[in-house]
C-alpha cells in the first residue's frame, strides 16, 4: 500500500485535500463531523462515485463519456415507468436496465474504436439521442414514483451503514481489482498511454475500449436507479449535474484527462472532495447563482492543482521564489 | 581566444547528475565534434547552449562575454542555433513558413509578405546549395529526411554564429549526408563554429577538426581529430576497450524457410515484392530512404492493408495484424522505427513495457500473476543487461540504448522466431550498438530469422548475410557474399532498372 501511494502521489494529494476540506468545513459549520452528517456525505459521494466509476475506466483508456447524464436519466425513468411503483417487477427490471445501459456503452465504444468517431462527438450524440428518445417516449408526463425496494437501496441502512455505501464499497473493490490485477486493466492503461504503442504490441485495442465504455454505461444506469430511490422519484434532467462531477471526480483523483494514468482509489477521494465542497459552500451564505460560480471556480482550481501541468508550473514558481539563479548553490539531493 | 568556453558546467535532475563539471572549448572557424555514449551528458550540454536547460553551476563564455540564455529564443538571438534529433516543425505549415516561423516579414496589416518570404528562402537555399525542396510544400507531405533538411534551414535562417547539429545525419540518405558535411565545413570556413554530434565516427573524421569526448557527465578528452584513432576515441567514450563493433560473421543459415514472401504490395509504396528469409539468417534491407522499406516491414507485421502472400514457417498468414503476427514461437515480431511513438510507453515502467505484448504468458483467466511477471522481467533484464535501477523505473528516463533494449526485450519475450528490426541502432550509443549486433548473431545461431533494415550502410555490410536492396517499392537486387559492399548497395539502389 505504501508503495502504491509512493507511485501515485496525485492520489495521496487527493486524500490530503479531502481531509483539509473536512477540517475546514467542520470549522465553518460545527457539528459537520457528526455521525449522521458523515453518513449523508457518504451517501451523496456514493452517487458521484458510482457514476464516476465508468468514467474513470473510460478516461484511463484515453476517452471520455459524455453520454452519462441521459443513460442515467433513461434508466431512472424507465424503471419507474415499467415497475409502476411495485417492488415485484424490479427483479427483472433492474437487471434488464443494467444490461441496456451496458449495451448503450458498448455502442459508444464500437462507434469510437471501430468506426473512429471521436469520443466527444460519439458520446455527446448518444446523449442527445437518448434525451430525445425519452422525451418522445414519456411525452413529457411526470413519471411514476420509485418502488420501495430502490428507496431502501438508496436510503436504507444495515445497522449504522447506508446500503448504498455497501454497494459502492463492493463496486470500488471490483474496480480496483480490474484496474490493478487483470489483463484488461493493464491493457487499458497501455491503450490510454499510447494507442500506437499498444497496437504495435498486439494489445486488443477495440475490445479494451469497448469494455471500458460498456462498464461506463452499466454504472450510469445503476446510479440512475439508485438516485431515483434517493429522490423517491425520477425526473427529467436528474442526470445533468453528473456529467461535470463525474469528470471532475476523476481529474481530482489524480488521473490525467489525456489518459493512461489514475486509479479508482483516487476517484473515490475526488467524489468526497466534490461532495464536501457542495456542503461547505452554502455556509458562505451566497445566492444560488453565486454559489454555482464559486463551485465552478473551485473545481477548476482543484483539478488544476491535481494536474501535472500545474506541478510543472509549481516547480517553476518554486525555482523563481528560491532566487531562480542557476548558480544559487547546490541542491540537496 | 576561443569563441565558446564552458567550464565546470554541472546539471542535476533529482538525484541524477547529467553533467558534473564538464569542460568545452571551441574556436571560431572549426567543426568541433562532441562525442560520448548516450547518457554521457552531450544532450544536456547542448540543451544548455541552446537555452532549453539552465545549468546548476558553471561558467559559459561566448564571444568574449558571459552567456546565460533564459530560453531558446534568447540563445538564438545571441547567435546559437541548434538542430535537434526531435524535429520542431509544424506539419500544417509550408516549408518556408516553418523556416521563418515567428520571423516573417510582415506588412503593416500584419499579413505575411509572401514574396519576401519566398525570396529569402530561395536565397538561403542557394547560399548553402540545399537539396531541391519546394518552399510552398506543406511539411506534412515531406519525407523524414527532407524534414531534417528543413530543420537545418530553419537553424541557418537565424544567421547564427554557432550551429549545433545533434545527430542530424541519422535520418539522411548518403547524398544528403555528404551535402550536410559540406555545409558544416563551409559554415565553419566563414569564421563560425559548428558543434557536431554523431555516433558515426566516419563522418566525424571526415568533417571535424577537433573532438571533445564526454563520459558520465565529464569531459574525458579533447584532441585534434587527426591525432587519435577510432579505437582510442571509442575507448575514451566507453572507459574501457571495446573488442570490436561488429561480431564475427557466422554462417548459421539453414535450408529451412522461415519467411516466404510473394507478390507483396501495399499502396503505391510497396510493389510486388518477393523474397525468402531462411532460418538462422540475417537478411539486410537497404536502399535509399523512403523506397518502400518502412512499408515492407509494416506490411509483414500487419499494420495497414497489404496484398500478396506471406508464408511463415511454411504456413500461409491469412489474417493480418499485430495480434495475428505476435502468436508465440511461430509468430513474427517487430522492433519499430519510432522508439518513442511506436515502441515504448514512455511514462510507464520498464516492467510494464517489457511484458505488454505477453500478458497472457503471466495471467490465468484474465488475472495477472505478479510473481510470474516478475520472473519474466528479471530474466529478460539480465539477458539483455538492461541498466535500470529497478524494474519499476519509468522507461522514458532510461538512456536511448537501454530504451531500445526494452523494446527488444518486449519482442523477444513473445518468443517469435522471425524478427523484423527496423533501424534498431538509431540514436543508440556505440556500446549498445555492438551488443545489439552480437545479440542478432546469437539469435540467428539459435535458429531465429532476422530481417534487418538500417539507415547506416556499413551496418548492413558488416552484419547481414545477404542484403536486399529496394528501389521504388520493389526489390532491385539481392546481394550476397563478396557482392555486399557500400558501393554495391548504392549502385543497386540508384541505377534504374528497365
Amino acid at each position: 500500500m505504501t508503495l502504491f501511494l509512493a507511485r501515485h502521489r496525485a492520489i495521496l494529494l487527493a486524500y490530503l485535500g479531502m481531509i483539509v476540506l473536512l477540517a475546514l468545513t467542520s470549522f465553518f459549520s460545527p457539528g459537520f463531523l457528526a455521525g449522521s452528517h458523515l453518513r449523508t456525505l457518504t451517501v451523496l459521494a456514493a452517487f458521484i462515485g458510482i457514476v464516476a466509476l465508468g468514467q474513470t475506466f473510460v478516461i484511463i483508456g484515453g476517452g471520455i463519456d459524455l453520454s452519462l447524464p441521459w443513460v442515467l436519466n433513461c434508466a431512472a425513468i424507465l424503471m419507474t415507468l415499467i415497475a409502476k411503483g411495485q417492488d415485484g417487477p424490479l427483479l427483472w427490471v433492474i437487471p434488464l436496465l443494467l444490461v441496456a445501459g451496458a449495451f448503450i456503452g458498448a455502442i459508444n465504444g464500437i462507434g469510437i474504436a471501430v468506426f473512429g468517431v471521436p469520443p466527444i462527438i460519439m458520446t455527446l450524440a448518444v446523449n442527445v439521442i437518448l434525451q430525445g428518445g425519452i422525451l418522445v417516449y414519456t411525452g413529457g408526463t411526470p413519471p411514476a414514483t420509485a418502488p420501495q425496494l430502490v428507496q431502501f437501496l438508496a436510503v436504507g441502512r444495515i445497522g449504522p451503514i447506508p446500503v448504498v455505501a455497501v454497494i459502492w464499497l463492493i463496486l470500488a473493490v471490483a474496480a480496483s481489482f480490474l484496474l490493478s490485477k487483470t489483463a484488461f486493466g493493464r491493457q487499458l492503461y497501455a491503450v490510454g498511454t499510447s494507442a500506437a504503442v499498444a497496437e504495435f504490441s498486439g494489445v486488443p485495442i477495440v475490445r479494451t475500449s469497448v469494455l471500458a465504455y460498456t462498464l461506463s454505461g452499466f454504472t450510469a444506469a445503476l446510479a440512475g436507479m439508485l438516485l431515483t430511490g434517493y429522490s423517491a422519484q425520477a425526473y427529467l434532467g436528474m442526470g445533468d449535474p453528473y456529467l461535470f462531477t463525474s469528470i471532475a471526480a476523476v481529474a481530482i483523483g489524480g488521473a490525467s484527462i489525456l489518459g493512461g494514468s489514475g486509479h479508482y482509489i483516487g476517484t473515490i477521494a475526488g467524489a468526497f472532495v466534490l461532495t464536501i465542497l457542495t456542503g461547505l459552500l452554502p455556509a458562505l451564505n451566497l445566492s444560488n447563482g453565486a454559489l454555482l460560480i464559486v463551485y465552478g471556480v473551485v473545481i477548476l482550481v482543484t483539478v488544476s492543482l491535481a494536474s501535472e501541468a500545474f506541478s510543472d508550473l509549481a516547480a517553476a514558481l518554486r525555482a523563481v521564489l528560491r532566487g531562480g539563479r542557476a548558480t544559487a548553490g547546490k541542491e540537496p539531493s | 581566444m576561443d569563441l565558446l568556453q564552458a567550464s565546470a558546467v554541472s546539471k542535476r535532475y533529482g538525484g541524477i547528475a547529467a553533467l558534473s563539471g564538464a569542460e568545452f572549448h571551441a574556436a571560431a572557424g572549426e567543426v568541433h565534434a562532441l562525442l560520448g555514449e548516450n547518457g554521457a551528458g552531450k544532450s544536456t550540454f547542448i540543451q544548455i547552449l541552446a537555452g532549453a536547460v539552465r545549468p546548476d553551476e558553471g561558467m559559459i563564455n561566448f564571444d568574449g562575454a558571459p552567456f546565460r540564455a533564459a530560453n531558446p529564443s534568447a540563445a538564438q538571438a545571441a547567435g546559437i542555433s541548434a538542430v535537434f534529433q526531435e524535429l520542431s516543425l509544424i506539419p500544417d505549415l509550408t516549408v518556408e513558413q516553418n523556416i521563418w516561423f515567428r520571423h516573417e516579414w510582415r506588412s503593416p496589416l500584419r499579413m505575411i509578405r509572401r514574396k519576401a518570404l519566398r525570396e529569402k528562402t530561395l536565397e538561403l537555399f542557394a547560399r548553402y546549395a540545399f537539396p531541391a525542396i519546394a518552399p510552398d510544400q506543406e511539411v506534412r507531405r515531406l519525407t523524414l529526411a527532407d524534414r531534417q533538411v528543413v530543420e537545418i534551414a530553419k537553424a541557418l535562417a537565424r544567421d547564427p554564429k554557432v550551429l549545433i547539429l545533434d545527430e542530424a545525419t541519422s535520418s539522411l540518405a548518403p547524398r544528403e549526408t555528404e551535402w550536410l558535411l559540406g555545409l558544416a565545413t563551409r559554415f565553419a570556413g566563414e569564421g563560425r563554429l559548428v558543434i557536431y554530434i554523431s555516433h558515426r565516427l566516419q563522418e566525424v573524421r571526415q568533417v571535424a577538426k577537433r573532438v571533445t569526448v564526454f563520459r558520465n557527465g565529464q569531459t574525458v578528452a579533447a584532441h585534434d581529430t587527426a591525432s587519435v584513432s577510432d579505437d582510442e576515441i571509442i575507448t575514451e567514450m566507453l572507459g574501457r576497450r571495446m573488442e570490436r563493433l561488429y561480431p564475427e560473421r557466422r554462417d548459421t543459415a539453414t535450408a529451412k524457410l522461415a519467411l516466404k514472401v510473394r507478390g507483396l504490395s501495399a499502396g503505391s509504396r510497396l510493389r510486388d515484392v518477393d523474397f525468402d528469409l531462411r532460418e538462422g539468417e540475417v537478411l539486410g534491407v537497404g536502399g535509399l530512404q523512403g523506397h518502400g522499406q518502412r512499408e515492407l516491414f509494416q506490411a509483414l507485421f500487419g499494420i495497414g492493408k497489404s496484398r500478396g502472400s506471406i508464408e511463415l514457417w511454411g504456413r500461409e498468414m491469412t489474417a493480418r495484424g499485430p495480434r495475428q503476427a505476435l502468436t508465440g514461437r511461430d509468430g513474427i515480431a517487430l522492433v519499430p522505427e519510432d522508439r518513442r511513438g511506436q515502441g515504448l510507453l514512455l511514462s510507464k515502467s520498464v516492467r510494464e513495457n517489457l511484458t505488454l505484448a505477453v500478458i497472457p504468458r503471466f495471467s490465468s483467466g484474465g488475472i495477472l500473476s505478479a510473481r510470474r511477471e516478475k520472473a519474466l522481467v528479471a530474466e529478460m533484464m539480465t539477458f539483455l543487461r538492461i541498466k535500470a535501477k529497478t524494474p519499476d523505473q519509468v522507461a522514458g528516463t532510461l538512456s536511448g540504448g537501454n530504451q531500445q533494449k526494452v523494446v527488444f526485450g518486449k519482442m523477444l519475450l513473445t518468443e517469435a522466431r522471425v524478427l523484423l528490426l527496423f533501424d534498431p541502432t538509431r540514436g543508440v550509443d556505440v556500446g549498445t550498438k555492438g551488443e545489439i549486433f552480437t545479440l542478432m548473431r546469437d539469435l540467428a545461431a539459435k535458429g531465429y530469422a532476422i530481417l534487418f533494415y538500417s539507415s547506416d550502410q556499413p551496418e548492413l555490410v558488416h552484419v547481414a548475410d545477404r542484403v536486399a536492396v529496394m528501389q521504388n517499392g520493389r526489390m532491385a537486387a539481392i546481394l550476397e557474399g563478396a557482392g555486399i559492399s557500400e558501393d554495391g548497395i548504392l549502385r543497386a539502389a540508384m541505377i534504374e532498372k528497365h
